[in-house]
């Protein structure tokens, strides 16, 4: 019973790990494929990744994509970190359930209720409204993260910046922020992954205007995909195994450094 | 010059308030206040009658068994993902966090938090090009002269539940991972010192202090399983509406807003009796453990 368990648990993790990585190693194999239409194998070429590069579309709903994303960032970092330094501990503390509440319930929701606040004050959909959005599932993400690292940090530092002279503002910015920057850079990362990721919310808030790189995937992929796709899918692989890599790299130096 | 002053001082003395309101606002009126509209849009009579115009009527009309049908096919789905995901995660999540060789740990968990960062929609579209009627697995079948007709594997609940099963793992084995890693071998080897199976061990030192992994994987899963919508887009299992997609065709096709809002408020009402109900679940092993140490 005993050699039984020992030989099974590496077995179940084994097939575990087949299963997410199948498809995901099929995908790249055939960005590959010299053949559009089925999915024998004709040999191998690069042009799908020419194409790829060729393409407007994919380049505007990049930019689109990046543009949302680097917004959302720059404002949920700004409001989170405002909010946790010069909010008051206590009422800080008390205040954030209220940014749990966009994780708590499916994005639907938060879509829906987006949707209909727009529609309510005839807020036309566009890059706007798709930032409000993702800012505000941001907010979800980076108050909790740099709350955490914030009450951890050793009070006396900010005392002794105030006892030398320093205004609240200059504490903030030559204190504060450098003390955070770990964790300002880890939810900033978490908020741009989610952001580039987001289906949800985009479909229901981007209107026809704007096409970020979710809303085209899905686009192409209901009508017919084409080996494009594959080639786009394997270079985003690219792209989030090296932030998955920037992250733990954060990660292992922020829990190497309190030794 | 004065009025100026009086800003600056006024806003260094309330710096407190006044820097700690953008975000509250933003919660608030982008989170909160929209809820309370679609509470109030389900409500309201037609979209253009008067601010007042109040009514049951589209509640009435979702009392129907087609509607009670939809919730209870998308939470028996949600259910039956979470639950097939927590089998398949907490072995792999205790081997990992308990088992494996600290050499290996950081590889193996960079392996499995990839998928974790990696576009949905890709997630998705790569089993869509496996199990696709031209797809992969027909493919090789049907060259090895397995089968003479490509099956029909994509555009059914079991494809759906098998991809959404996929997709939502990886929100399983995180938490739970993070929770047994903490567990400190000594309890659990004290627990066999004093003459306890391996099967005891797990069942009452693991199990117990690993429940708050489990109740947060369990959220995790289920209650953005509950409303998915972009899967059975995708994937297809057209014939069956879910939560979601019912959802968005009232919002985005059919432009019906008051019968879309009271939807989504009576299915948001059972996800959270769910959710609570899943809670209660949660702590009754827990309670168990504890009076049989009593």
């Amino acid at each position: 019973m005993r050699r039984l368990s020992s030989y099974m648990m590496p077995i179940i993790v084994a097939a575990l790990y087949l299963f997410l990585y199948i498809p995901i190693f099929v995908l790249i194999v055939f960005s590959f494929n010299d053949n559009a239409f089925t999915y024998s194998w004709l040999g191998f070429t690069s042009h799908w990744y020419y194409d790829l590069f060729a393409s407007v579309e994919v380049w505007h709903a990049l930019k689109n994509s990046l543009l949302v994303a680097m917004s959302s960032v720059v404002l949920s970092l700004t409001l989170g970190s405002v909010l946790i330094f010069f909010g008051s501990r206590a009422s800080v503390k008390r205040l954030l359930v209220l940014f749990y509440g966009s994780l708590a319930m499916p994005e639907i929701v938060l879509a829906v209720g987006l949707l209909s606040l727009f529609s309510f004050f005839s807020v036309s959909l566009g890059a706007i409204t798709l930032i409000v959005g993702h800012t505000l599932l941001g907010l979800g993400y980076v108050v909790p993260i740099v709350y955490a690292r914030f009450v951890e940090l050793d009070v006396s530092l900010i005392e002794a910046s105030y006892d030398l002279g320093a205004t609240k503002r200059q504490t903030f910015f030559s204190v504060v922020l450098p003390l955070l920057a770990p964790a300002l850079i880890a939810a900033g990362l978490l908020v741009f992954i989610i952001s580039l990721d987001d289906f949800i919310i985009s479909f229901f808030c981007a209107g026809a205007s704007v096409q970020t790189l979710p809303l085209y995937i899905f686009a192409v992929i209901r009508t017919g995909a084409s080996p494009m796709i594959n080639a786009l899918s394997t270079l985003m692989l690219l792209v989030s195994s090296f932030f998955v890599l920037l992250f733990s790299f954060l990660h292992i130096k922020k829990t190497r450094m309190p030794q | 010059m004065k009025i100026r002053e009086k800003i600056k001082t006024f806003i260094s003395e309330n710096s407190s308030f006044i820097f700690s309101v953008p975000a509250i606002l933003w919660q608030v009126l982008f989170l909160y206040v929209p809820l309370f509209l679609v509470l109030y849009t389900s409500f309201k009579r037609s979209a253009d009658s008067a601010l007042l115009d109040i009514t049951w009527e589209h509640y009435g009309a979702l009392c129907n068994s087609a509607y009670f049908y939809i919730i209870a096919r998308s939470a028996m789905i949600a259910f039956g993902v979470t639950l097939l995901s927590l089998v398949c995660a907490y072995p792999v999540a205790y081997f990992l966090a308990l088992k494996v060789h600290p050499h290996w740990k950081n590889s193996l968990l960079f392996l499995l938090t990839l998928p974790f960062w990696t576009n949905f929609l890709i997630q998705i579209y790569s089993w869509v090009f496996v199990l696709d009627y031209n797809g992969l697995i027909n493919m090789a079948l049907l060259r090895c002269g397995i089968i003479n007709e490509p099956l029909h594997m994509i555009n059914n609940t079991y494809a759906l539940f098998f991809v959404m099963l996929y997709y939502y793992l990886p929100f399983m084995l995180m938490p739970l991972y993070s929770i047994l890693e903490k567990i400190q071998h000594d309890l659990l080897e004290a627990s066999m010192d004093l003459g306890a199976t391996h099967w005891q061990t797990f069942r009452r030192i693991t199990i117990p202090l690993s429940m708050s992994g489990i109740k947060t994987g369990v959220f995790l899963v289920f209650v953005p399983a509950f409303g998915e919508f972009a899967i059975p887009a995708i994937i297809g299992g057209s014939k069956y509406m879910l939560v979601g997609s019912l959802v968005s065709h009232y919002f985005l096709v059919a432009r019906d807003n008051q019968l879309g809002s009271a939807f989504t408020i009576v299915s948001g009402v059972i996800l959270i009796v769910c959710a609570l109900l899943f809670n209660w679940l949660c702590s009754v092993p827990v309670q168990a453990a504890h009076k049989e140490v009593e």
